[in-house]
């Protein structure tokens, strides 16, 4: 008898279950608790948990909870979690797996495609997931058995367009970018309807002739139309402003500036545009005019709070090219410019805050030395409203470039550098004034790995020496490490299931999940 | 080894640092997709290729650049027409007929084969540049003149002033510039990366290790000893002074100006 009411009672569990699995877009306007839902974890691109379980207190007895192999494929990319199961991306693949325990629920491996191959995450939208591949085509997943409904073509993989970047989801719109660096391709965003991939906006980085934006390349030369710009990580928005937030990728001939006399709009710069329309509301350009490959992909993050004695709406972002901004973003109007590694190649700033580059520090037939980039990568950040510092993983270094390709018709990369001498360090900013609180720079204790901040007053990443690290969020100070025998391929994230939290690290090719100790059912059997 | 190139990168090492985009990017199956190696049709596509090349360099060169890279003419490489074209049905037209709007002249005497031998050759420089997009040998073969636009006095003066208490130019150093091309040269008097730190290890009993640090991430250190063993000791529980051979290419590199490294190129170009 107590065996069938516990079968009814299961029954009852796993209908119930089945029906909440899905995910209601509206959910992504939450703070991250039991679920890591989308690329960021939610749409501020805070990478902030509210969760405390996990805290500095107690951090150094974490343990693995569990681990999940996907026998070799390599991983860059975010996991997300909903409703206790975990997805997790490669290439063409996706494994579904039960957060709780690691076992695998399902594994898609798109047919007819090559293994391998990077992939930043999945988008999930009701019972649907969301994947950009190697080939530039967008797939959409059935999230309860892995069998794949369609696929659309974003981009040209003939110009070595490829995909990868997780999608974002707002309300009905699921929101592409594209990336490649190979040959000259003209970069975009693309906003696709969930159920059937239609387009629904396409919004271009190079602008169209009735746009003053066109002004700022030469037209002697079809430059404008070949591009850059290229649109390959995810973006952030603002509900209450209706406000889609991203970056954009670095112009082309890459190293050539005298092909593109100007500032060269929409590339290199944070972008706000409409997700409902597509249109752009204001922008602004972290690098005029780029020489040095330095791409404005970093996540913008965005957070509210006093400024300056102001209640604001901000937006911040640690910058390739070596900068950090703050901005409001209603509009785009800088608070905040300030270098946060020595940046050379900055000859002040103009009225809007935006740097104005050294022409003398373009790349050179003869070679030139360039401070500044690359000052941190794609990985993402984090801010933490609690200490109002952004955490991100930075470094110094000395590049040189080479103008190889000179002239007018220069395409492509167009020049050589080389990045010499590098020290890596984590640095904690002040929201407020754009200086560094404090550096973790002894042995190395900084990456090129994401972030995560937790209001357990901790910050998880990945240190140079590839261990995976916790420090104290306030000081810096390392309060838990683990060698995990790969490197980080992104960053963090963590959830809570049955009252337990987890903290997650894809690891090459291994998902790594970590909690304190459980002293109940779930605890690992004690050794005698 | 892996240990050597990650140590160099904490303690102040030269990392050329992988652009995330190449890395997203699959590595390119070859043609007919893997395991559909063919050697006969591999070959006859390798001769076509060298027959292209030999033909490039005759008709297209002049304005397309050898590499097809580009100098009067565009860069075929990144071209798009190139790269949409199936076996030249899109270069073909345009080498037959020209593009005389834009001052390419029509190339009407070769062969219909001629141009297949080019489109091979074309065909094969797309995968050796997407193999090199940034990261390869491209374009290391910089001409030394190209480099030397300093002044070889002030260059010998920098390096009396600045290299000469560790360098000589008649001692480790002769004979530099042969040893390497001179865009290699350049990065390397910059920063030769890849010399490995040494470290002393004392342990709480006075005992001394000696040897190449393989790691020093604050929790363990680890070397290979003289006597070609590995050891590892927690680092909380030693003393460690660590030597980087570096450490005064450090310090230079960050005051160097423009004009020093130029003259100092100048200078070192001549070391022969």
């Amino acid at each position: 008898m107590k065996r069938v009411l516990a079968l009814i009672l299961f029954a009852c569990l796993f209908a119930a279950c089945l029906s909440a699995q899905e995910l209601d877009p509206s959910h992504l306007l939450k703070s991250p608790t039991n679920d890591w839902p989308t690329y960021n974890g939610d749409y501020t691109g805070r990478r902030f948990s509210p969760l405390t379980q996990i805290n500095r207190e107690n951090v150094g007895s974490l343990t693995l909870a569990w681990a999940f192999q996907t026998h070799g494929r390599s991983l860059q990319s975010m996991p997300i979690e909903v409703n206790g199961i975990m997805y997790i991306s490669a290439g063409n693949e996706i494994w579904a797996v039960d957060a709780r325990n690691g076992r695998q629920v399902w594994h898609f491996a798109r047919p007819g495609a090559p293994v391998g191959g990077g992939n930043k995450g999945v988008a999930m939208w009701k019972d649907r997931l969301y994947m950009t591949t190697p080939d530039a085509q967008l797939l959409c997943v059935d999230a309860r058995s892995g069998k794949m409904l369609w696929q659309i073509q974003i981009d040209d993989p003939a110009l070595k367009a490829f995909g990868g970047v997780a999608p974002l989801v707002i309300r009905d719109h699921i929101i592409v970018g594209t990336s490649g660096d190979t040959a000259d391709l003209p970069g975009f965003l693309e906003s696709v309807d969930p159920m059937d991939g239609k387009i629904q906006w396409r919004w271009d980085v190079m602008p169209k002739m009735d746009d003053p934006a066109w002004n700022t390349w030469p037209h002697d030369t079809d430059v404008v139309t070949r591009g850059g710009g290229m649109t390959w990580i995810t973006g952030t928005y603002d509900p209450d402003l209706n406000l889609l937030y991203w970056g954009t990728g670095n112009p082309h001939p890459v190293e050539n500036g005298d092909a593109r006399a100007g500032a060269n709009l929409y590339t290199c710069a944070i972008v706000a545009l409409n997700p409902d329309t597509g249109k752009l509301v204001w922008y602004f350009q972290s690098s005029p005019h780029d020489t040095h490959d330095w791409d404005t992909v970093m996540t913008p993050v965005l957070f509210d709070g006093t400024f300056k004695g102001k209640p604001r709406k901000m937006l911040a972002q640690a910058n390739k090219n070596g900068l950090f901004f703050v901005l409001d973003r209603t509009n785009g109007k800088s608070l905040i410019s300030e270098a946060f590694v020595p940046a050379n190649w900055v000859g002040g700033y103009d009225d809007r805050g935006q740097p104005i580059p050294r022409r003398d520090k373009e790349p050179q037939l003869d070679g030139v030395l360039v401070t500044g980039g690359v000052g941190t990568n794609w990985q993402a950040p984090s801010y933490d409203p609690e200490t109002g510092l952004f955490y991100v993983n930075s470094r110094e270094t000395m590049g040189v470039f080479y103008l190889t390709m000179p002239g007018k018709s220069a395409e492509g990369w167009a020049g050589r550098d080389f990045f010499l001498g590098s020290k890596s360090m984590l640095k904690a900013i002040d929201v407020q004034t754009g200086k560094v609180r404090w550096t973790a720079d002894t042995e190395g204790r900084g990456g090129s790995s994401g972030i995560l901040s937790t209001a357990g007053h901790l910050v998880f990443t990945a240190d140079m020496s590839q261990n995976l690290v916790a420090l104290d969020a306030a000081t810096g100070k390392v309060l838990w490490h683990m060698y995990p025998g790969g490197s980080l391929g992104t960053g963090p994230m963590t959830y809570e299931l049955d009252g337990r939290q987890y903290v997650i690290f894809l690891d090459d090719s291994v998902a790594y999940t970590f909690a304190l100790p459980s002293h109940g059912v779930l605890a690992p059997r004690a050794s005698h | 080894m892996k240990k050597f190139a990650l140590v160099a990168g904490l303690v102040l090492g030269a990392v050329f640092l992988l652009k995330a985009q190449e890395g997203a990017a699959p590595s390119a199956p070859g043609p007919g997709g893997p395991g559909a190696r063919n050697p006969a049709a591999e070959a006859a596509r390798a001769a076509a290729a060298d027959r292209g090349h030999a033909l490039f360099k005759e008709n297209c060169a002049a304005c397309h650049a050898e590499d097809a890279t580009g100098g009067r003419g565009p860069d075929l490489i990144r071209s798009t027409l190139v790269r949409h074209d199936k076996n030249g049905d899109l270069i073909g037209p345009v080498v037959v007929n020209g593009r005389v709007e834009k001052g390419m002249p029509p190339f009407s005497s070769l062969t219909s084969s001629q141009v297949s031998d080019i489109v091979a050759f074309l065909q094969s420089q797309l995968v050796l540049f997407d193999l090199h997009t940034r990261f390869g040998p491209y374009p290391n073969d910089i001409p030394a003149e190209r480099l030397a636009t300093g002044t070889v006095e002030a260059g010998k003066a920098y390096f009396d002033a600045h290299c000469s208490s560790c360098h000589s130019a008649t001692g480790d150093l002769a004979g530099i510039a042969k040893k390497y091309n001179p865009p290699d040269l350049e990065v390397r008097f910059l920063y030769p990366s890849g010399t490995p730190s040494t470290a002393i290890v004392t342990l709480p009993s006075g005992e001394k290790f000696e040897g190449t640090l393989l790691l020093n991430d604050g929790f363990y250190v680890a070397i290979q000893g003289k006597d070609g063993w590995y050891h590892s000791w927690p680092a909380s529980s030693v003393k460690i002074e660590v030597h980087d051979p570096l450490a005064a290419h450090a310090a230079l590199l960050e005051k160097y100006t423009d004009a020093d490294m130029h003259n100092l190129f100048t200078y070192l170009e001549t070391l022969k």
